[in-house]
């Protein structure tokens, strides 16, 4: 089954992937973040047709808490988060550290 | 839990079967885990590789746009994107790493020449271009990022569960199943000493009656002859 990738942030960040022929995007001013990312995370997440989801890293800050843990969780579709260094997707350092119990990701940020 | 096995050579049979089950199976699950943990430094080495290009790639991609939004102002960048027709699509496929299916993506349309961008070459300009070339550089980087990224999360919620079943086996499970076993043992010893301590003393009491009983049958024997002498 084919599917798309999706992108989600303000629109300053989404016009650069439409250029690139994504047509699934979510839309959110900043100033909206904190009210409005919430629901367009949780409606991507549940588009079957969507295979990767696209977010600025800065912008999980602006999810609750549940809804941040499911999207950086979800393997299908997966996270990739852009920006801020790029210290893995969503969670992946903590999750490293949890399962292998060393934080192999500490080299790559200093 | 030891208390609640009933100390009979039955139990003691299958907890040491299953002591001999558990422990293989523990011995199995440490190399999955030590196996899953090597393959992922494999896929983890790759992955920073992929992030650092990615990191690049958008950085470049973001240089671009704002230098076409600077010079043909945010409208005309925003008019492009609204007129693109072929959209990226992309096709997954998985493949077995030790018993953890991995995805394998594959993508199409993600780079496109300009006649297929859908915005015609009289509306865009150069700057619009290279920027829709950045940003198509940048998707393939992302698709690869979300191919390596899936496989590692796969990767590590296996370890996460490999790790959580040998410690299971090593601090629960077999430490009850040496308990278990050690009770029954020492209950089977006790009931042992029990019982040659009973078998002896029937002994005893049974020879103590054989004694009476030859000492009153020497009296019985003696006594017609004490009545003659008499």
């Amino acid at each position: 089954m084919s599917q798309e990738i999706a992108v989600i942030g303000s629109p300053d960040f989404t016009t650069g992937f439409r250029l690139a022929g994504v047509r699934k995007f979510q839309n959110v001013a900043d100033s909206e973040k904190d009210e409005h990312l919430d629901a367009a995370v949780e409606e991507t997440l549940a588009d079957d047709d969507v295979g990767i989801i696209v977010m600025h890293d800065e912008d999980l800050a602006h999810l609750s808490r549940n809804v941040r843990k499911s999207v950086e969780q979800s393997i299908e579709p997966t996270l990739v988060t852009l920006g801020a260094g790029g210290a893995g997707g969503g969670g992946l350092r903590d999750q490293i550290k949890r399962a292998i119990g060393i934080d192999l990701m500490e080299d790559e940020n200093q | 839990m030891a208390e609640d096995v009933k100390p009979t050579r039955k139990n003691l049979m299958e907890i040491e079967d299953r002591i001999e089950l558990s422990e293989r199976g523990h011995d199995t699950l440490e190399q999955k885990r030590d196996g899953l943990i090597m393959e992922f430094m494999d896929i983890l080495d790759q992955a920073q590789d992929v992030r650092s290009g990615l990191s690049d790639d958008y950085e470049r991609a973001q240089h671009k746009i704002n230098m076409a939004r600077a010079m043909e102002g945010d409208v005309a960048v925003r008019g492009a994107a609204a007129a693109l027709k072929e959209y990226p699509e992309i096709t997954t496929q998985s493949k077995n790493i030790m018993g953890v299916v991995v995805p394998q993506i594959e993508s199409s349309r993600v780079k496109k020449s300009i006649d297929q961008r859908g915005y015609g070459l009289l509306g865009s300009s150069a700057r619009i271009d290279e920027a829709a070339d950045a940003y198509e550089e940048l998707l393939e980087s992302i698709i690869l990022a979300a191919e390596v990224e899936t496989a590692m999360k796969k990767m590590l919620h296996e370890i996460e569960t490999t790790k959580r079943r040998v410690n299971a086996l090593e601090f629960k499970v077999l430490p009850d199943l040496y308990e278990g076993q050690e009770y029954i043992e020492q209950k089977l010893e006790e009931q042992e000493r029990e019982e040659i301590f009973r078998m002896k003393k029937i002994k005893a009491k049974k020879e103590e009656e054989e004694k009476e009983a030859k000492e009153a049958d020497k009296a019985a024997a003696k006594e017609p002859g004490t009545a003659t002498a008499d």
